[in-house]
């Protein structure tokens, strides 16, 4: 029988241990593959301007980085799973380098299998994937794939690298352990040994403490301090997570155990009992995917909350569909004109609506307003409610005498600030106390016009104006001309007209639609490799979590017979299984789950809107995807319990 | 059936292999073991004493024939009952302990109690008779690779006897004992066997395991063959008789090889 026979005997036989890995590596392949093949996707690179092509390259190394990453760690386990395999091999006569070439061999042909169908499938899905990108970026035209040799080429390579390094790993493994230590090496397990007293419970309990100061200081890093602030809040959570890994879990373990004084029982037996005896080995594997998790959640999270109110935040940006105007002179009022004649011609029905703008200066001067982070002094446009409402803009109306205060560029900032809160309207003769009873989401006017926007009612407006307004005062009044398209599906056509007509007559480009599409596509993108890079990471996690616990699994195998034959039937033995399953899995989820809870809402000054649905959704599809990881493990469990007696 | 009788087979067979290369490893067992009996199965390899074990402790089915323990007909269980059966009425002891690493000589001890039949405190009280006829008392919070392999069979021996067992089976207990072990762990067994009245089916190769049984049972090629009963004789003299009769049927496995 040649090596050759050997290792295919081998493979056929250890298959149902593969497949898994297998299916983890065609599944890393397919997606390098994708990121390469969109990468160099001309269609691509010129939707974006190049953007998209170096945003894919980042994440395709990043994607090279997480999939290495998992290779190696699967195969070391694999490796010392197949220990007494091995040390057979090397009992019968074959030497350490056979051994290793045989190893090296099989892992070449699983590898190289596993890139072939990757790299086929990966030519299949891509298109799928391109669609997917492209409505996700909302480009709705027609899209053909070209086959890219370079994504073929760079996959390829980038796998025969990974190849060589699995390789190297079993020449190491194999090279440095002795016959003896082969045989061992399945039955090797720490002991838990018994805690010392005072400085398990100092630890343990500094741990607890890390984390909620790391949670409570994200609450609170709003000032000078902020980038100092992040790399405290991350530097404690994860020392925090280590810690509680390392010896809070085994310590309240320890504590409970001694409180049942023996009477563990059967469940106790297989839970607390077996995690205790492995927990020192998987605090680091442990740790790093609860804080990996947390950063892939609240990463999914935020680039899904981002893309899922982009319309949302874009339209409270840009209240107006067009928007024309400025102070004093008519100019704007005839280039509408030309504007809306052109949408006339075209058939697109519009609302047309003037909005008369007056232009005073304001001051915060109380204390509980941002004073501390705003310009004392800064101008304000004041806008009567009621051509606001001519214009089709569904506002609230102030109470008589007080205001609403309006500014998407300090909303983040503002939004905490206690109302009421008074500001000073000033001209250089006269001033006025104004009350602030609410401060909105978003803008009133649309930008670069806006500035900060008080809204209030047309017999205050009246008043304001009657007050404030003379003839040297006159060049502070303008008017804004609004112009909102009808129905909904001629925004793009009108856009275009809009981008032709700012072009010719080289005024600046800012309207909704156009912002709305250019957010849109870097929102999309954002959360096409988001999505994307966090599914990876999750299988990657889900099967290494599943690799171990089926190592586990063939070790406690022994120990399944003897509690068959003591007389407990496969479903009591399940039972503490489970348990075990729900720590395993349970337990790095909800802290990750956690983290990233918190991680998400020190973030949220970012958005505007509440983003508890989006990123509950994304959790959710998490955790039911890790769901799947847990059952398939108490799966295996089953199987090797009913096969035990 | 006699009020005493804790087991009764009656003509079991045990077959495996599918049809075509049958091999019928049990022909035809008759056994009745009463109360308080410390039962010894011998025989030279391949005689079938481990299938009997098993076939006689539920572990295993048998093809044909009945089982009565106590008054229950296990051959007519169905799995669960029989889980539960080997859990309330049967204790095993095995060649290499089978004790759980990852607990507590006291928790593997009381492991078999766990499913919470049995108040806490009455277990406790059974542990503390058992561990101090055991001699393990001290050993309860130590974990079994802290403690030799004579302390690991103790504490086996205390994990069947822990509910109480109308039966105990053990597989070859001294197997990997060292002689000095062996003969305490056996004189254990012995008193517990006299001053408890606890019934004791032991299978084992040595002869010196065996006299202290009170009926040894020779098997060969899956029937009984043999067997002799110690009465009054001491140990010595019993040691002897049993070494006469496996001489016999050692030779003849000798031969036939």
């Amino acid at each position: 029988m040649t090596l050759f026979d050997l290792v295919i005997r081998s493979m056929r036989k250890n298959i149902k241990h593969y497949y898994l890995y297998f299916f983890a590596l065609i599944f890393s392949v397919v997606l390098y593959f994708v990121f390469a093949t969109l990468q160099h996707d001309p269609a691509v690179v010129q939707q974006s301007g190049g953007t998209m092509g170096t945003a894919f390259k980042v994440a395709g190394i990043l994607l090279l980085f997480i999939a290495g990453t998992f290779v190696v760690y699967a195969n070391a386990i694999f490796l010392k799973r197949r220990s007494r395999e091995i040390g057979l091999y090397q009992l019968i006569g074959l030497t350490k380098g056979a051994v290793a070439r045989l190893l090296i061999l099989e892992n070449t042909l699983l590898s190289a299998g596993a890139m072939a169908i990757g790299i086929g499938a990966g030519m299949i899905v891509s298109r799928l994937f391109l669609l997917l990108l492209m409505k996700l970026v909302g480009f709705d035209g027609f899209i053909e794939l070209t086959f890219s040799k370079t994504a073929v080429l760079q996959t390829i390579i980038v796998f025969i690298a990974i190849i060589l390094l699995t390789s190297l790993q079993m020449l190491v493994a194999v090279r440095r352990t002795t016959l003896l230590g082969l045989f061992n090496a399945e039955k090797q397990g720490e002991h838990p040994k018994k805690p010392k007293a005072v400085r398990s419970a100092f630890l343990a309990l500094l741990g607890i403490g890390l984390i909620a100061f790391g949670y409570w200081l994200s609450g609170r890093m709003m000032n000078v301090f902020l980038f100092i602030n992040m790399l405290v809040v991350l530097a404690t959570t994860i020392t925090g997570t280590y810690l509680l890994f390392r010896v809070t879990i085994s310590w309240l373990f320890y504590q409970l155990r001694k409180r049942k004084q023996g009477h563990l029982g059967l469940n106790g037996s297989l839970s607390i009992a077996t995690l205790m005896h492995r927990m020192k080995g998987n605090a680091n594997s442990l740790t790093i995917i609860t804080v990996l998790s947390a950063m892939t959640l609240a990463m999914l999270a935020g680039s899904y909350s981002l893309y899922y109110s982009t319309e949302r935040e874009t339209r409270s940006i840009y209240p107006h569909d067009f928007m024309f105007g400025g102070y004093g002179d008519a100019q704007e009022e005839k280039e509408t004109k030309q504007f809306t004649e052109e949408l006339d011609r075209q058939g697109i029905s519009y609302l047309y609506t003037p909005i008369e703008v007056m232009n005073l200066d304001g001051q915060f001067f109380e204390e509980a307003t941002m004073t501390k982070w705003l310009p004392q002094m800064f101008s304000v446009n004041l806008v009567n409610e009621k051509q606001l409402q001519q214009a089709g803009i569904d506002i609230e109306i102030p109470d008589g005498r007080t205001a609403y205060f309006y500014d998407a560029s300090v909303y983040w900032l503002m939004k905490t600030t206690e109302v009421p809160f008074s500001v000073k309207l000033t001209n250089p003769e006269k001033e006025l106390d104004v009350s602030i009873t609410k401060v909105k989401e978003g803008n009133i006017l649309n930008p670069p016009f806006a500035g900060t926007q008080l809204v209030v009612d047309d017999e205050f407006y009246q008043e304001i104006k009657e007050q404030f307004i003379n003839e040297e005062e006159a060049h502070r009044m303008g008017t804004f001309f609004s112009v909102m398209i009808s129905d909904k599906d001629q925004q793009a056509e009108a856009s275009e007209i809009y981008q032709d007509f700012t072009k010719e007559n080289d005024r600046l480009n800012f309207h909704y639609y156009g912002q709305y599409v250019s957010t849109m596509q870097y929102t999309g993108l954002l959360i096409f490799i988001a999505g994307f890079l966090g599914l990876v990471f999750l299988i990657s996690t889900g099967s290494i979590l599943y690799f171990k616990q089926m190592t586990e699994a063939d070790q406690e195998k022994r120990s399944y017979a003897t509690l068959r034959q003591l007389g407990f039937t496969v479903q009591d033995i399940m039972r503490g299984i489970v348990r075990k399953q729900v720590f395993v899995f349970g337990v790095p989820l909800v802290i990750g789950l956690l983290h990233s809870i918190f991680a998400i809402k020190a973030a949220s000054f970012l958005f505007m809107s509440d983003i508890t649905v989006p990123a509950s959704i994304a959790m959710a599809i998490y955790v039911l995807i890790y769901l799947i990881f847990a059952l398939l493990t108490v799966g295996y469990y089953r199987k090797t319990v009913k096969a035990a007696l | 059936m006699e009020q005493n009788t804790v087991l009764h087979a009656q003509n079991v067979r045990k077959s495996f292999g599918t049809r075509g290369n049958v091999q019928e490893v049990l022909r035809g067992i008759d056994l009745r073991v009463l109360k308080g009996e410390f039962v010894g199965i011998m025989g030279p390899s391949g005689a079938g004493k481990t299938t009997l074990l098993n076939v006689l402790a539920t572990i295993d089915r048998t093809t044909e024939g009945s089982i009565l323990i106590g008054n229950a007909d296990i051959s007519r269980m169905k799995d669960r009952e029989l889980s539960a059966f080997r859990r309330d009425k049967l204790g095993f002891i095995f060649q290499d302990y089978n004790l759980l690493d990852t607990l507590t000589v006291k928790e593997n001890i009381l492991l078999p109690v766990s499913l919470g039949k049995m108040h806490k405190r009455v277990a406790e009280d059974h542990f503390k008779s058992i561990a101090d006829i055991l001699g393990i008392k001290e050993l309860a919070n130590k974990y079994p690779h802290e403690i030799s392999g004579g302390q690991k069979q103790r504490t086996s021996a205390a994990r069947a006897l822990i509910n109480k067992p109308s039966l105990v089976f053990a597989d070859e207990p001294t197997g990997a004992l060292d002689s000095k072990s062996a003969s305490s762990l056996l004189g254990t067994l012995e008193d517990v066997n006299k001053q408890r009245g606890v019934t004791i089916m032991m299978v084992t190769h040595d002869p010196v395991a065996s006299s202290y049984c009170s009926r040894v049972v020779f098997l060969k090629d899956g029937k009984i063959y043999s067997e002799l009963y110690r009465g009054d004789k001491t140990r010595q003299a019993f040691f002897q008789e049993i070494l006469k009769v496996q001489g016999v049927l050692g030779g003849d496995s000798v031969d036939t090889l």
